[in-house]
């Protein structure tokens, strides 16, 4: 399982990565692993404001339907169109090719966690 | 197995194969069952309708044997199907009604000859069913046993099947016909193998006492079996619109509502539910079971309602998303509904459209 240091992370196995005023969302490895295979993923709307800790997105394995927060709060400028047709990208990728959203940030966030502190918290 | 205590799950014969192979295991029908193992679902679905073949671990589901001079009038009186039709080594799809006409369980019949019987009965009504049986044969010279105790079912399910199961089996199975079983031996024990399943592809299930679960087990996966979970049984069941108790059929709907009517004789003689049904049919079905494809993105879920011009109709017994047919489900609609109508299905506060199609939803392969 890989935990990428550069990135933040929430208890609920979200990452998110700041560039300027930018923040790219994400899953975690931990989690599309324990979701298993990842067969759907409903995207938000661009130009919808979300607040931190706000269900923003959907992904659903073959059993489970599971909401997806934001960590930090802002407006949704950009989806990733890809994981419509190709949802595994989610597993296959997490970190990179699997990303969900971007949003321009407004200051909120939910209680973030380093790489360290989120492995040490997978670990408890 | 055995008794299954307060909150206590019972354990297939090859609850420690499961484990070992690092088998997710989750409770199902008084059973700790593996739902998939390590590959993930997507591989394993993949292994039995891409040409591999599927090992299913099925011992949770039941048997009971029916055996005296009576067996076949007593089948004929408390199943659905009309018996009488099968010959020595075949199978029938049929049903247990109450005297409502409801389902007390969907099973299937093997007949062994005229006067024994086999029955496989699901796991979650497994005691009811035989409780049922039992109150039932006071009129009839026969004795119901309950095997299931003794029984580990496996079911083999994929083109690859038949070549991967022959060198155990002691008989040939390109003889044994769809719906049909044969009776011989597995490492010089009593087996029976029937050319059956719930997958909509060719295989075989596999009835073999305890004492060789293991072995047979190994031998299979050596042979080049993958292991499937209940995740993938249950999306490939759904795949070919196959009923499954608890879903399309309870104790609450009848043949009529489910579409079962096909395996429901009302000539062949009197039967447990027999009156009711017919009645049922005269009067119309209070709702009725169809089949439907979204045609946008999103998965169909079991309970997800289902719109029908706007009008709350009924809801989906069974839904999910097919590799190859994307979002399909079963449900019940209101009976005016079943034919015409613009239909949606609410997925989070979205209604998804949808279009009434058949089942199966994708191909079936079975050998007919």
């Amino acid at each position: 399982m890989t935990i990428p240091a550069e990135l933040k992370y929430t208890k609920e196995h979200e990452w998110v990565r700041v560039e300027g005023n930018v923040a790219t969302f994400g899953i975690s490895d931990h989690a599309q692993e324990a979701l298993g295979d990842i067969v759907f993923v409903e995207l938000p709307e661009i130009g919808r404001t979300v607040g931190a800790g706000e269900a923003y997105a959907v992904v659903e394995s073959v059993k489970a339907v599971s909401d997806i927060y934001a960590p930090v709060a802002g407006e949704v400028i950009e989806v990733n169109g890809a994981l419509e047709s190709e949802p595994e990208k989610v597993n296959a990728d997490p970190y990179g090719a699997g990303w969900i959203a971007k949003v321009k940030m407004s200051g909120d966030a939910v209680k973030l966690l380093t790489g360290d502190e989120y492995n040490t918290f997978l670990e408890e | 197995m055995i008794d299954v205590a307060a909150n206590k799950l019972a354990k297939t014969p090859l609850h420690d194969e499961h484990v070992a192979l690092g088998g997710k295991m989750v409770p199902f029908a008084g059973f700790e069952m593996p739902v998939q193992y390590p590959s993930g679902v997507l591989k394993e679905y993949h292994a039995v309708r891409d040409g591999g073949a599927g090992l299913f671990d099925i011992s949770h589901m039941g048997q009971v044997r029916v055996t005296g001079a009576d067996s076949l009038k007593f089948l004929q009186y408390v199943t659905t199907n009309d018996v009488s039709r099968l010959v020595d080594g075949q199978v029938q799809y049929s049903a247990l009604l109450n005297e409502s006409g409801a389902f007390i369980d969907d099973i299937t019949i093997y007949r062994v000859s005229d006067n024994e019987y086999y029955l496989c009965i699901n796991a979650a009504n497994r005691r009811k069913d035989a409780a049922h049986l039992q109150t039932q044969t006071a009129n009839f010279d026969v004795k119901v046993a309950d095997e299931s105790d003794e029984t580990t079912l496996l079911a083999l399910q994929g083109a690859n099947a038949q070549a991967l199961l022959q060198p155990l089996f002691s008989s040939s199975l390109e003889d044994i016909g769809y719906y049909h079983f044969a009776q011989g031996k597995i490492a010089d024990v009593d087996a029976m193998i029937s050319r059956t399943g719930y997958t909509g592809e060719d295989g075989f299930e596999i009835y073999i006492p305890n004492g060789i679960a293991v072995e047979v087990w190994k031998r299979l996966l050596a042979g080049g079996a993958t292991p499937i979970g209940l995740a993938v049984r249950d999306m490939l069941r759904t795949e070919m619109g196959y009923a499954l108790y608890g879903h399309e059929i309870s104790d609450t709907v009848t043949p009529v509502e489910a579409k079962l009517m096909w395996v429901t004789k009302l000539d062949k003689g009197d039967f447990i539910g027999r009156n009711a049904v017919e009645a049922r049919k005269a009067a119309g079905p209070k709702k009725r079971l169809i089949a439907l494809q979204l045609t946008e993105r999103g998965i169909p879920r079991e309970h997800y309602k289902v719109f029908v011009d706007g009008e709350e109709s009924g809801e989906v017994t069974s839904g999910m998303h097919s590799p190859m047919a994307g979002g399909v489900a079963l449900a019940y609609v209101k009976p005016e509904h079943a034919k015409s109508g613009d239909l949606s299905v609410a997925i989070r506060n979205k209604y998804i459209p949808a279009e009434r199609t058949t089942t199966p939803f994708v191909r079936s392969n079975v050998r007919k």
